[in-house]
């Protein structure tokens, strides 16, 4: 039997349902991201859990045990806020005690488990600070160390990186899923950035207006997106319209230029049906050496330097394309404008 | 830098207006001070000793600090759930609850008052029988000091309730509630221990506020018949030249250490430190 599980949940607000049938079963230890754009639901589902919100339809369940209306100080369930949510009025060793001994629990066992979390999270130094003299991502750490000291059955995150600059939120991001491994808590993660959700989780949840799109590991969610949403929300796409031209052999025709695809789901398609195909930028590759299928010939349309990463656009027919390449000092790069031929291998071309 | 570019960088307009405001506020003042003093030029503090040696001064500025003390908790009491949870739960009463909290601008006190009189000087009995529960509060001792407590209340809800609320508003009391709560505190727990804490200098200047009110407050003390230190001034007043002056720099003076007593537990920051 799963840990937490989440069966069947719908939220609405008036006439709108925010959160519709929502499924999830996660096991202990498991760290899950809900991923989507601003309003999807994903965090009136966290807050479903956390006790926040009642679900209109549906239970929670915890270790076996039904959650759905339990009070939120009832389901020791520690939470962390984007705004980090520390007490103005109290320092880093009150803050994180604050739990404890709401619990009763003997000072001197709320001492040890302060300086234990202080520990933690690499702030032993800050116990006596107030909040406001502290960092972004120290105030996170301590939000962190309070929400893991009452030791909580699961720990939910509500974009709690999404204040801080970027090189603080990678590493915190890396440390909060360190921290979460060695402690082996079951967690939720919810953001809109795609490349946290796909750098942290154990498994991703990708949602849209309120519905679960697709549930799988990073690599399955960025490599085998089962709807258009999905592939789009995640990664970079180039998305073209396309005609059936052979579907027993999965033959698609773009602009003329022809395409052979992996889809073996051709069965309900016939010859002439129009479709989608979508292909990441960084599966095109310049074909230097005999490919059989999918080689084409493109237009150089314009390079962009990113850093790691150089973005090409090319033209092919008269659909535009992106393709990455990685950086390195030795890339040879073609002159805007010129005729080159590109490659991508049938499994990079999805028909969404 | 020579004489005249410090004389050009000098900001001439903002200490003249400075100047002429803190003037205004603080000549009368002097002159009250002065005129206190000049009772009798051999004592030149004739007018306070005397003041302070009368016994109906003590006994009404007491009466008056208990009532304005009892003010101050009840409205605590009363005003700062109803902020808390309006801004927790029911944002959509907020404008219904600040027309109510102007109410004692627009009908004045002497409205109040004869309102109160007019309910309370009656018995309570069980509806449509003769069974008395409760005699008119008017008539005996208690009963108007709830009158007049309840009516300082109404007098001074519109300043309480404007600092708590405007402290409320300078520190996020949905997320602070919810991390409590996710901690396992109860609704008592928070309140205590983390939103009143936050929102102390903003209780504080409330409480000063209702405190001012109170003391000096005339109309009500009077038509209720209670022996409160705002109508000793104004009988004061009007028979005699010197006390009341004294008695008036005395009031300026509580006045002012209140406000120094409130910068020194704030540490002359308006919320507790961090509050973002």
């Amino acid at each position: 039997m799963a840990y937490l599980s989440l069966n069947n949940v719908t939220k609405q607000f008036g006439d709108v349902v925010v959160v519709d049938n929502f499924k999830l079963e996660m096991e202990k230890g498991e760290f899950v991201s809900f991923l989507g754009p601003s309003g999807c639901g994903k965090t009136t589902t966290l807050r479903m859990v956390a006790g926040f919100e009642i679900p209109t339809s549906g239970t929670i369940m915890l270790d076996g045990i039904d959650i759905t209306n339990k009070a939120p100080n009832q389901r020791n369930v520690g939470m962390i806020f984007q705004a980090y949510a520390l007490f103005p009025n109290m320092t880093v060793a009150q803050n994180i005690g604050f739990g404890l001994r709401i619990r009763k629990q003997a000072e001197h066992e709320v001492a040890a488990r302060v300086n234990e979390m202080l520990g933690l999270v690499n702030l032993e130094k800050h116990a006596d600070k107030y909040p406001y003299q502290l960092s972004g991502g120290q105030q996170q750490r301590v939000s962190l160390a309070r929400a893991l000291a009452i030791r909580p059955d699961v720990l939910l995150l509500d974009e709690p990186l999404s204040a801080l600059d970027a090189k603080i939120r990678v590493s915190l991001r890396a440390e909060i899923r360190a921290i979460q491994k060695r402690l082996g808590i079951t967690a939720i993660f919810v953001t809109h950035d795609q490349e946290e959700a796909l750098s942290i989780s154990d498994r991703i949840v990708v949602m849209n207006v309120g519905e679960m799109e697709q549930v799988g590991t990073p690599f399955e969610i960025y490599n085998f997106p089962k709807t258009q949403f999905v592939a789009n929300f995640v990664g970079s796409l180039n998305n073209a319209d396309a005609e059936v031209i052979d579907p027993a052999n999965g033959i698609l025709a773009m602009d003329g230029v022809h395409f052979k695809t992996a889809e073996g789901d051709f069965a309900n398609r016939r010859k002439g049906d129009k479709v989608k195909i979508s292909i990441r930028p960084e599966r095109f590759s310049f074909a230097a050496e005999p490919m059989k299928e999918n080689v084409v010939d493109c237009t150089v349309e314009n390079i962009t330097f990113l850093g790691a990463v150089v973005r090409i656009q090319i033209k092919i027919g008269n659909t535009k394309f992106n393709m990455d390449t990685f950086n390195n000092p030795f890339l040879e790069l073609p002159a805007i404008g010129a005729k080159e031929k590109v490659m991508c291998s049938k499994e990079a071309v999805l028909v969404l | 830098m020579n004489f005249w570019s410090r004389l050009r960088r000098f900001p001439f307009w903002s200490w003249l207006w400075f100047i002429i405001g803190g003037l205004y506020f603080i000549l009368p003042l002097l002159a009250t001070f002065e005129f206190s003093l000049s009772w009798d030029p051999e004592i030149p503090l004739k007018a306070y000793q005397r003041a302070f040696e009368d016994n109906d001064f003590w006994e009404t500025f007491i009466y008056s600090n208990v009532l304005a003390l009892a003010t101050i908790i009840v409205s605590i009491i009363l005003i700062v759930p109803t902020a808390y949870w309006i801004r927790l739960r029911l944002p959509e009463a907020r404008r219904i609850v600040e027309f109510i909290t102007l109410m004692p601008f627009v009908v004045p006190a002497i409205i109040l008052v004869f309102g109160l009189i007019r309910i309370y000087s009656s018995p309570f009995n069980v509806p449509f029988t003769d069974i008395r529960l409760m005699q008119p509060l008017t008539n005996f001792k208690a009963g108007t000091n709830i009158l007049i407590v309840a009516g300082y209340m109404v007098l001074a809800m519109p300043y309480m309730y404007r600092s708590v609320d405007t402290g409320m508003r300078t520190v996020d009391i949905r997320t602070l509630t919810e991390a409590a709560q996710s901690l396992g505190a109860n609704w008592y727990t928070i309140i205590t221990r983390v939103i009143l804490p936050n929102i102390r200098s903003a209780l504080l200047s409330g409480a000063l506020l209702t405190f001012a009110i109170v003391v000096g407050e005339v109309t009500l003390a009077s038509f209720l018949g209670v022996d409160a230190f705002g109508p000793y001034l104004f009988l004061l007043g009007q028979h005699r030249a010197y006390e009341p002056a004294a008695l008036s720099f005395v009031s300026f003076l509580l006045t002012w250490l209140a406000m120094g007593l409130i910068q020194l537990f704030t540490g002359g920051q308006g919320q507790a430190a961090g509050a973002h």
